[in-house]
């Protein structure tokens, strides 16, 4: 395959390096997907602050990095992800630097459900070609996004899932991404299909075994049919040194339902930007945040939900506590269409800054063209309530401890969400321990 | 009753008449040489030379804003006549010498100066097109060592002052139009309020464009000194034109020490017919320095016309414990384009900020609110409470809200909370159980929605405001 650069950005050159060796796929379609995507990878910039949409995320510690596409991954054993795994997730993908790791993973054709397909694209996409295309590289769209571009670019395999028609799996799927090895740019990619009248939970679980630098580039898909249900838990333990870029899109059918909970608590820069599209009438989605950050660490948000039908309903919660030097961005666009109307939308982002050093910048935004809607938006940022300090030192708390108490508990309220009881328990550990290490 | 509403909206700007009066016009174009005439002209000391010729270079270097959620044709700003002013037949000395032609046009508009003056007891600096024609109620206000005198007079009068704070709330390269404003004003308002002197009265200004083509450049600069307070009305309708005229106005607000200004601005020009064509482009940098402890600076609008308004009163708090307000009504109909909202800078301790903003839409035009609450670092205890609400008529305008909050202090409090809604047939229904019609529940509804900013209104002007809101849009919900 053969690629031209007309962007003279060296940096991008250097992530594109590794694109040809992908082997052609069979599947024409599959190949001018990928061929479209190189090229407009190609073409656009890397983003800076003078772009709106990165107006307060700062990429050039990125671009001073360089990074290699990972060639091959190291051979794990199962006792070295065995802490990451969770005893309700039976059915587990496993991605070492983006590359499938079968002999740790556990599809589902190996449990016997009938019907149901978790395992990964590469050996799956023939097979379901008719009933992957209409899905693959739709709503992750690339044109104007470099991040989304260059996932799409090193498309070759991934994560995926296939719930069938009226399916409703009671058991969650792990998809386990874990990043190994220093200055390796990696492509995460994964798709999700839920049928008309299914039902599921996905765990996408982004990890690192060490303090590496590195670069994860994920691009997550998701089809909601009519009347199914997805439940979406994203958690991002990247390397505290490590850059996170997530990309998601969303589409829903009618009456569709999407869950979403995604906790960010590691990189030194991380950007998730969670697309959702409302395409049919009567759906539902509810998206929920927490960022939990400290050191010189940057997590940003953007959400866009987008109400293209009338009769849908939209829910938003989304939290950020830094900590240290970090920096909080949420950006929460809601965006409700000529004609959608009886659209029910409600957001809110709730900000807690614990140091002086630390920063939020935060942006709710309504963009309505219909005149019947509810659309209701509300932000705060502030500190710790000096009158609940109180209560609590009063009931006999130390100061650490009531603080602590407080935030974990503001943060806890996100992670209350989530379906899955041994993931709550653990984060809410994970919360605990780090905002012990809060200096009053 | 969708009827009634349609032509309640559609009530025909009622100020759209030309007032014909020689004019001394500058030739079109922007250049140095257009910079220096308007200077020679106006009599201009070298400093406010230098300042213009300043601003015109940085305004080269610049490029129009392309953030605002507005479209427009690119203007041409070579096809602009920068200077025009009525030809001055003599001096005058009392209100029987002014120009009866441009007294009747004050009468249209149903603001008989000499009335008004002595009715509301308002000192009126009456600016038409850009000079200053009579100015009344200036020996009262001299009284109390108060000066109110168009910007030109004061250049002239009081060149100490002005060189003191001209340009340093909006410096001459802040942004496109605020640079061009610099580089070309015209004429505009200069209030001075000495220390601790209370103004005895509202003072309030009427802007007028007039000859076509035009575009209008005014310039404010009020300056609060220590303990002194002052309310401040500005009131605006122009006449109606098929092509688009520009308005880059610039307005500076420095309160010293416990000073205390309120702003209160009610704009009416016109927006173009409903076809959305023609109407003023309304690009205005207003900005209010609260430089010392305790100051407050206050603004009100009501924006009900213009094309096109992109606009946001801003209040840099620098002083501790100081405040600024925001409290806005904004209409837009037919294919009317607002972008406005306020930017309220914290930089000193405790300081405190409040906005409350309400959109209107209705027809095909689109309502943004914009808005920037910035903590910096040093502003510990600030505190910040934004209510943005729209309400929408018709489902082919469109609602935004782009509210900015960055927070860099631990020890700031931000609230920030934004709704949307439409008049709902119960509430009709609840008025028409009650014997009041549509029209007059609609009316009153919308009353009560902006209740709220209306209430910071002076008196006069909470009743032009109702009245304005009546035209435009009482009876439009169905």
């Amino acid at each position: 395959m053969s690629m031209s650069l007309v962007n003279s950005n060296s940096y991008l050159e250097s992530l594109l390096r590794g694109q040809p060796r992908l082997p052609p796929s069979p599947l024409a379609w599959f190949n001018q997907l990928r061929a479209n995507a190189v090229d407009h990878a190609g073409r656009l910039k890397l983003p800076t602050t003078r772009d709106e949409e990165w107006r307060f995320t700062d990429l050039s510690p990125l671009v001073r990095q360089s990074f290699q596409p990972a060639l091959a991954a190291p051979a794990l054993q199962a006792a070295d992800v065995e802490r990451f795994s969770l005893a309700e997730a039976a059915i587990r993908l496993v991605f070492v630097d983006g590359k499938y790791m079968p002999q740790l993973s556990t599809p589902a054709e190996r449990l016997g459900n009938r019907g149901l397909i978790v395992t990964n694209l590469s050996s799956a996409i023939t097979a379901n070609a008719e009933a992957i295309e209409p899905h693959l590289g739709q709503y992750a769209r690339f044109e104007d996004n470099l991040f989304a571009a260059l996932n799409t670019a090193f498309l070759h395999d991934g994560a995926l899932v296939m719930v069938p028609r009226g399916a409703a799996i009671d058991t969650p799927v792990h998809v386990l991404l874990i990043a190994t090895q220093p200055e390796v740019a990696s492509h995460p990619r994964c798709l999700f299909i839920a049928e008309a009248g299914s039902e599921i939970t996905i765990l996408e679980d982004y990890v690192s075994l060490n303090d590496a630098i590195y670069v994860t580039n994920a691009v997550t898909e998701i089809a909601v049919g009519d009347n199914a249900q997805i439940s979406h838990i994203r958690v991002q333990r990247d390397s505290t040194e490590a850059f996170h870029i997530g990309n998601c899109a969303v589409s829903l059918g009618h009456a569709g339902r999407y869950r979403s909970v995604s906790v960010a608590l590691g990189a030194r820069i991380s950007r998730y930007d969670l697309n959702t599209v409302l395409d049919a009438e009567g759906a539902e989605c509810a998206i929920d945040g927490l960022a939990l950050i400290n050191g010189r660490q940057l997590a940003d948000t953007h959400s866009s939900i987008d109400h293209a039908k009338p009769n849908c309903t939209s829910r938003q919660l989304h939290k950020c506590i830094a900590d240290g030097s970090a920096h909080a961005v949420f950006n929460g666009k809601i965006m409700v269409r000529p004609g959608a109307q009886n659209t029910d939308s409600a957001q809110s982002s709730r900000n807690l800054l614990l140091n002086a050093k630390a920063r939020i910048d935060t942006k709710p935004q309504l963009e309505i063209f219909a005149d019947d809607v509810k659309c209701a938006h509300g932000a705060t940022v502030g500190q710790l309530d000096s009158e609940e300090l109180f209560y609590l030192k009063s009931r006999g708390l130390s100061g650490a401890a009531a603080r602590n108490l407080l935030t974990y508990a503001f943060g806890a309220e996100i992670i209350d969400r989530i379906p899955i009881a041994s993931l709550k328990y653990r984060l809410e550990r994970t919360v605990l321990e780090q905002t012990k290490k809060t200096e009053p | 009753m969708s009827a009634v509403l349609q032509n309640l909206v559609n009530q025909p700007y009622k100020h759209g008449f030309v007032t014909e009066i020689e004019s001394d016009i500058a030739p079109k174009g922007l250049n140095e040489d257009i910079i220096r005439l308007i200077s020679t002209k106006k009599n201009e000391p070298a400093w406010l030379l230098d300042f213009r010729l300043k601003a015109y270079q940085q305004w080269l270097k610049m490029e129009e804003p392309k953030w605002p959620n507005v479209k427009y044709r690119q203007i041409d700003f070579q096809a602009i006549s920068y200077y025009a002013a009525p030809k001055p037949k003599k001096k005058l000395n009392s209100m029987d010498e002014v120009d009866p032609e441009l007294l009747r046009t004050f009468e249209k508009l149903g603001v008989p100066m000499h009335e008004r003056a002595a009715l509301a007891g308002v000192a009126v600096d009456v600016i038409f097109d850009s000079v200053s024609v009579a100015t009344t109620y200036k020996q009262k206000l001299a009284e109390v060592g108060i000066i109110f005198c168009s910007i030109s007079e004061a250049v002239h009068a009081y060149p100490e002052l002005v060189k003191q704070y001209l340009g340093t709330v909006v410096p001459v390269g802040d942004n496109y139009y605020a640079a061009l404003n610099s580089a070309v004003f015209t004429d505009g308002t200069f209030c001075f309020i000495p220390k601790g002197v209370k103004c005895p009265m509202d003072l309030s200004t009427y802007f007028r464009i007039n000859t076509e083509e035009s575009g209008q450049f005014e310039r404010t600069l009020i300056v609060a000194e220590e303990g002194s307070s002052v309310s401040y009305l500005e009131g605006c309708t122009a006449p109606r034109f098929d092509t688009n005229q520009l308005h880059a106005a610039v307005v500076e607000l420095i309160a010293l020490d416990n000073a205390d200004i309120k702003y209160s601005t009610v704009q009416n020009w016109y927006a173009g017919d409903e076809k959305g064509v023609g109407g003023i482009y309304n690009f205005v940098t207003k900005r209010g320095l609260a430089k010392g402890a305790n100051s407050r600076i206050s603004w009100t609008q009501v924006e009900t016309g213009s094309a096109i308004t992109w606009k946001y009163p801003s209040c840099i708090l620098q002083g501790e414990n100081s405040v600024g307000e925001f409290y806005s009504v904004a209409v837009t109909n037919n294919y009317q384009q607002a972008d406005t909202g306020t930017k309220m800078i914290h930089i000193g301790k405790n300081t405190r900020s409040t906005i409350v903003s309400k959109g209107i839409s209705a027809g095909h035009s689109n309502n943004s609110y914009r808005g920037l609450v910035r903590i910096a670092p040093t502003a510990s205890g600030a505190r910040n409470y934004s209510q943005c609400d729209s309400m929408l008529i018709g489902d082919q305008c469109g609602a935004h809200t782009f509210p900015y909050i960055q927070v860099r202090n631990q020890n700031a409090k931000v609230e920030h909370e934004a709704s949307t809604s439409k008049i709902g047939e119960d509430q009709l229904f609840y008025f028409a159980q009650r014997g009041i019609g549509n029209e007059e529940a609609v009316s009153m509804i919308i009353n009560g929605f902006c209740k709220d900013v209306f209430q910071q209104l002076p008196m006069e002007f909470a009743v032009e405001a109702t009245k304005l809101l009546g035209f435009k849009l009482e009876g439009s919900v169905g």
